[in-house]
Parts: structure tokens; C-alpha cells; sequence
């Protein structure tokens, strides 16, 4: 048997649908992942968008009813919504910036290879692994205000006992911090990867140039990495702004209201008040500002570095 | 670098590049210590009785005890929390898997337009916020009865492991090459029986590590198992909540089963930290 025959042979009769099937056939496995994927994305978004026309209350006893655009101009001038957009953005970008920033200290640290560096590698990766609630958990322990470790160490050298979780100016800083500690490791992995994919000659050559190593950071290392450097920004910028579980166990979105981001206000709203209605109009601001942000992050950071 | 070995001695550039090498190590312990302190805290806290735990002027292990780990288990129902979870993590990781090949395989081997639009909607599904299509998903499992239960995780779980499963085997696959595909097509196979003795066992190891990594992601998820699970169903995150109650925090438990929660996804995380860069970044990063 010589190898061109067996495909035509297998190739069976002409009939259509044959043909249909020798055509097609390939995407028969795509079937149930996309059917899938479609159905539990673009359901829930459209019964957000249909439900958020209407005044819904699960525990009100009125019944529903087609109010149009009211859900949205009640959130758009409600004072509360604009207070979570603001906590929502200060949080999502101390914590891209101060992870992308204190990250790529870290990987230009461990940029060279040095005696055990694999090891501390392997270590520095397990924050990004806690499962959130737990580091919400640590957190609170470690920053309790009567036995945390954080308020011991900060009396042995005559600084005084903070309730740093309890005071509404410090609750969102600190949960920035957490944040941090838990995420740095991701950007640091990111970040490095990427600097030790940067050819060894374009720092030579930069070198014999004269350069400053500040200079060739930035003017030859960080454009030739710009790539997985927008990656980490639009990740860390994607999971910042749905921040949920750390908030859950530590501050509720309090004191008062200083740690009500929009997806702890959503929560409240829907599994709280049951306000269905409400809280799907929130759900669509919520999504136009990440794509928008997120689309506007990327546009930036490539046409800024795109000449380079 | 040859510029300057002309200008300095070559004693001097040697010792400033040992200082330099001893100041990295320095500087890298350090930092690696810094991120790694509040672990250590929460493992010597879950090996402590719980006066030391809650003593004021906190306390460094010494006779470490195991009998918080004896008390989450049979004082508490955190066991069956955690086989819960292993449970919807697992089916849920084991779906993704298999579903996904299902879509990756032919994004990878037939490549074009329409393709590479498909598989930029599935990667932008990562900017859906959860809270953002938990409430419908709710009210549609509540209406089928499936609230309470753990099929209503598994479900949820295999579609947001999907576009993770789906970009890292598309990589897997793409970087096989097809003539090793195509020898066995030819010697008579068919294209199934080919994906099954071919491709799958060459692609296992990028496809082992991208379950455990789905897998590490559906044992941490906190979110939908808070919202959909009933008392006999909570997973081990909800579980984890309920050993805070206005009463009393027992932080000395809490720590001991936040370890068994974190321990099992450590281990997954050492084996796969290859790929945890690319899998982390859905294969854009490598």
C-alpha cells in the first residue's frame, strides 16, 4: 500500500454528507467548549443588561416592573457609587503600580544568577499561591491591634499601637499592602522572565556606549520588554478591580465606608438588599470601566513605546 | 565591560564584583525573607496552643503541638470541607482539561483569521468580573435547584479554568510538530486514534501542569463557593469563615487549616513553577 492511496481510500463516497463531514468534521470538538463558554458569558451578561431595566427587589413585595434608564440615573448620581469608583481606582492603581515597580526591583535583584537563587525563587512564589481568604485571615491576625506581630514590632521600637484594619484612613492603604505582599511575586516571575530574554549583546553594546545603567534600563532594557510588561499590568489591573475575598474577611467594606470597592458594593447589594435591579445597572458600569481602562492601559503602552 | 577592565586595576574591578555578588545575595535574602515572614508566622501559629497565639507579646515557637490540626478535623466539620473542595476542584480541573483540548486542538492545527478572533474572545472572557455574572448565575441555579450543591461550582469552575486550559494546550499543541501527527496518519490511524497515542502522551506534561494549575485556582476560589454552596457543601475557603464568629476568633485553628489549605497548593506550585510564569499569563509570557 503506498501512502497516497490510503487517504483517498478513506476518504470514502462522494455523497454530501460525506463531504460535509470532511469539511466540517474538525470543528465537532469545539462544540461543547464553545457552547460552554458562550452560554455562561453571554447569559448572565444579557439578563444583567434586560434586569437592570427594571425596578427588581427580591425582598420587596412589589413586583417588577420596566423602569428604563431610572436604575442608572439613581447611580449615577448617587454619591456612594462615585465614592466606590474612587476607592476603586486608588486601589487598583497603587497596587499595579507599586507591584509592577517594586517587582521589577526584585527580578533586576535576582537578574544575575547568583548561588542559591533558585531556591529563594522557589520560595518567594508561595505568597501567590495562599488562597486569598486565608491571606485575609494572616493578615488580620498579624495586624491585630491587642497581639498582632505587626503592633509587637511597632512598640519595640516606641511607635504606637495601630488599628490599622479599624481606622478608616488606613484600612485602604493596608489592604493595598496585602495586596502587594501577595501579588509582587507574580509581577517579580513576570518581570524576570522577560529581562533574562533580553539578548546579552544589547546590554554589551549599550555598555562600550558609555551608558549609565539607569540609562540602559531605560532606555534599551524596559522598551524591549514592553510586551510581557503590558501583560502584568493588564492582569494585575483585571484581578485588582474584582478584589472581593481580602475585603470579605477583613474589613466588610468598612470602617464606614472606606474599603467599599464596586465589586463589594455589587455583592452587598445583590445578596444583601436583593436588589436586583440595582445592583445589575452597577454590574454594567463596573464592566464599560474595566474594558475601558483596561483597553485605554494597553493603547497607552504600546503607542508610547511603539517607536522605540 | 572591556572598557572599563582597561581603565580600573583588575584587582579592584574583582573585589567590587564580590562586594556587588554579596550585596545581591544579601538583597535577595532579604526580600525573599520579607515575603515569606507572614507564612512562616502562620505556620508557627498553627503549631501553637492558644494562649501563646493570643498572647500580647507574641510568641516564638518552641514545643510545637499538633493538636489544633486534631481539632480542626474532629471538632469542626473541616475535613468534609476539604474533600468537598478536592472534589469540585478536581472534576471541575479534569472538565477544563477535556473540553478544552476539545477546542485548543483544532485552534492549534488549523490556523487562520477567524481562528485567532475565536481565540481572543475566549481570552478576553478574563475580563469579566465575577461579581459581575455571579447574581444571574444564582438565580439560574436557584430556578433548577442546583444552589446548595456542588455541581453548581464544578460548573462554574470548568468555565473559568476554560480560557486558562484552552491558551496553554493551544501553545502545547502548536509546538508539536505535525509531521510527527502526520507519520501516523499515514501508517493508518485515525485522526482520534492519532490525538490518543500521539499527540496526548507528547503533550502530557504541559497538559499535567496545566491541571494543576487549574486546579490551584478552583481550590482557592472563594466567591462562587460562598454564594452557592449550603451547609453540607461549603468548600474550604467558606469553611475557613467560620471559625470567625462575633464570639470568639480562633486564630491558632484558623491558622492550622488555613496551612492544610495552602499546603497541598504549594506543593502543585514547586511542581509546575516552569510553567507557572506561562501558565499565569495564559501562555503570553513564556
Amino acid at each position: 500500500m503506498s501512502s497516497t492511496t490510503i487517504p483517498k481510500a478513506r476518504r470514502g463516497s462522494g455523497s454530501p454528507l460525506n463531504r460535509v463531514i470532511r469539511r466540517y468534521g474538525w470543528l465537532v470538538p469545539m462544540i461543547p467548549g464553545m457552547a460552554f463558554l458562550i452560554a455562561i458569558s453571554v447569559y448572565p451578561t444579557l439578563y444583567s443588561l434586560n434586569a437592570s431595566f427594571y425596578r427588581w427587589n427580591l425582598a420587596a413585595s412589589a413586583r417588577r416592573s420596566l423602569t428604563g434608564f431610572r436604575n442608572y440615573e439613581l447611580l449615577l448620581s448617587d454619591p456612594s457609587f462615585w465614592h466606590s469608583v474612587v476607592v476603586t481606582l486608588v486601589y487598583v492603581a497603587f497596587v499595579v503600580a507599586l507591584e509592577l515597580t517594586i517587582g521589577l526591583v526584585l527580578a533586576l535583584l535576582f537578574f544575575r544568577r547568583f548561588p542559591s537563587d533558585h531556591f529563594l525563587r522557589a520560595l518567594l512564589i508561595l505568597p501567590m499561591v495562599v488562597a486569598p481568604v486565608v491571606v485575609g485571615l494572616l493578615w488580620r491576625y498579624m495586624l491585630n491591634p491587642r497581639f498582632g506581630i505587626v503592633s509587637y514590632l511597632m512598640s519595640l521600637v516606641g511607635l504606637p499601637r495601630v488599628d490599622f484594619l479599624g481606622d478608616p484612613a488606613l484600612a485602604l492603604p493596608t489592604l493595598i499592602v496585602i495586596d502587594v505582599w501577595q501579588w509582587t511575586p507574580f509581577t517579580f516571575l513576570i518581570l524576570l522572565a522577560a529581562l533574562q530574554g533580553v539578548p546579552e549583546d544589547v546590554i554589551e553594546a549599550a555598555r562600550i556606549d558609555g551608558a549609565r545603567s539607569m540609562r540602559i534600563l531605560f532606555d534599551h532594557i524596559l522598551p524591549m520588554i514592553r510586551y510581557p510588561v503590558a501583560v502584568a499590568l493588564v492582569l494585575r489591573l483585571l484581578d485588582a478591580f474584582r478584589v472581593y475575598d481580602i475585603i470579605y474577611m477583613t474589613t466588610r467594606g468598612g470602617p464606614i465606608d472606606a474599603t467599599q470597592t464596586l465589586s463589594w458594593q455589587i455583592y452587598d447589594l445583590g445578596f444583601k438588599s436583593f436588589d436586583i435591579g440595582y445592583a445589575a445597572a452597577y454590574s454594567w458600569l463596573m464592566l464599560i470601566l474595566v474594558v475601558a481602562i483596561s483597553t485605554v492601559a494597553l493603547a497607552i503602552l504600546f503607542r508610547k513605546t511603539d517607536f522605540a | 565591560m572591556t572598557e572599563f577592565r582597561l581603565t580600573a586595576p583588575r584587582r579592584r574591578v574583582r573585589w567590587i564584583r564580590r562586594v556587588g555578588v554579596v550585596a545581591q545575595v544579601a538583597g535577595a535574602t532579604l526580600a525573599t525573607l520579607l515575603f515569606i515572614a507572614p507564612i512562616l508566622w502562620m505556620i508557627s501559629t498553627a503549631l501553637k496552643t492558644g494562649n501563646q497565639a493570643f498572647s500580647a507579646t507574641p510568641q516564638i515557637l518552641v514545643a510545637p503541638t499538633f493538636e489544633n490540626f486534631t481539632h480542626v478535623f474532629t471538632a469542626s466539620a473541616f475535613g468534609s470541607a476539604l474533600t468537598v473542595s478536592a472534589f469540585a476542584a478536581t472534576v471541575s480541573t479534569l472538565l477544563a482539561l477535556v473540553i478544552g483540548a476539545g477546542v485548543a486542538y483544532p485552534l492549534a492545527r488549523r490556523p487562520g483569521a477567524v481562528q485567532q478572533q475565536v481565540a481572543f474572545w475566549i481570552l478576553s472572557l478574563r475580563i469579566l468580573p465575577p461579581i459581575v455574572i455571579i447574581i444571574p448565575l444564582f438565580l439560574l441555579f436557584r430556578s433548577v435547584g442546583l444552589t446548595g450543591t456542588v455541581w453548581s461550582l464544578i460548573i462554574l469552575y470548568t468555565f473559568m479554568n476554560l480560557p486558562l486550559t484552552i491558551w496553554l494546550l493551544r501553545g502545547f499543541f502548536a509546538d508539536l510538530p505535525v509531521e510527527i501527527e502526520e507519520a501516523a496518519y499515514v501508517d493508518g490511524a485515525s485522526k482520534l486514534r492519532t490525538f490518543l497515542d500521539v499527540t496526548l502522551p507528547l503533550t502530557l506534561p504541559g497538559a499535567i501542569s496545566t491541571g494543576l494549575l487549574a486546579f490551584i485556582f478552583a481550590w482557592n476560589e472563594f466567591l462562587f463557593a460562598n454564594v452557592l454552596t449550603g451547609a453540607s457543601t461549603r468548600t474550604a475557603p467558606v469553611a475557613l469563615t467560620e471559625f470567625v464568629n462575633p464570639v470568639s476568633i480562633e486564630w491558632n485553628n484558623i491558622m492550622s487549616a488555613g496551612t492544610l489549605v495552602v499546603l497541598p497548593v504549594w506543593i502543585f506550585a514547586l511542581a509546575v513553577q516552569r510553567y507557572l510564569v506561562r501558565g499565569m499569563t495564559m501562555g503570553a509570557v513564556k
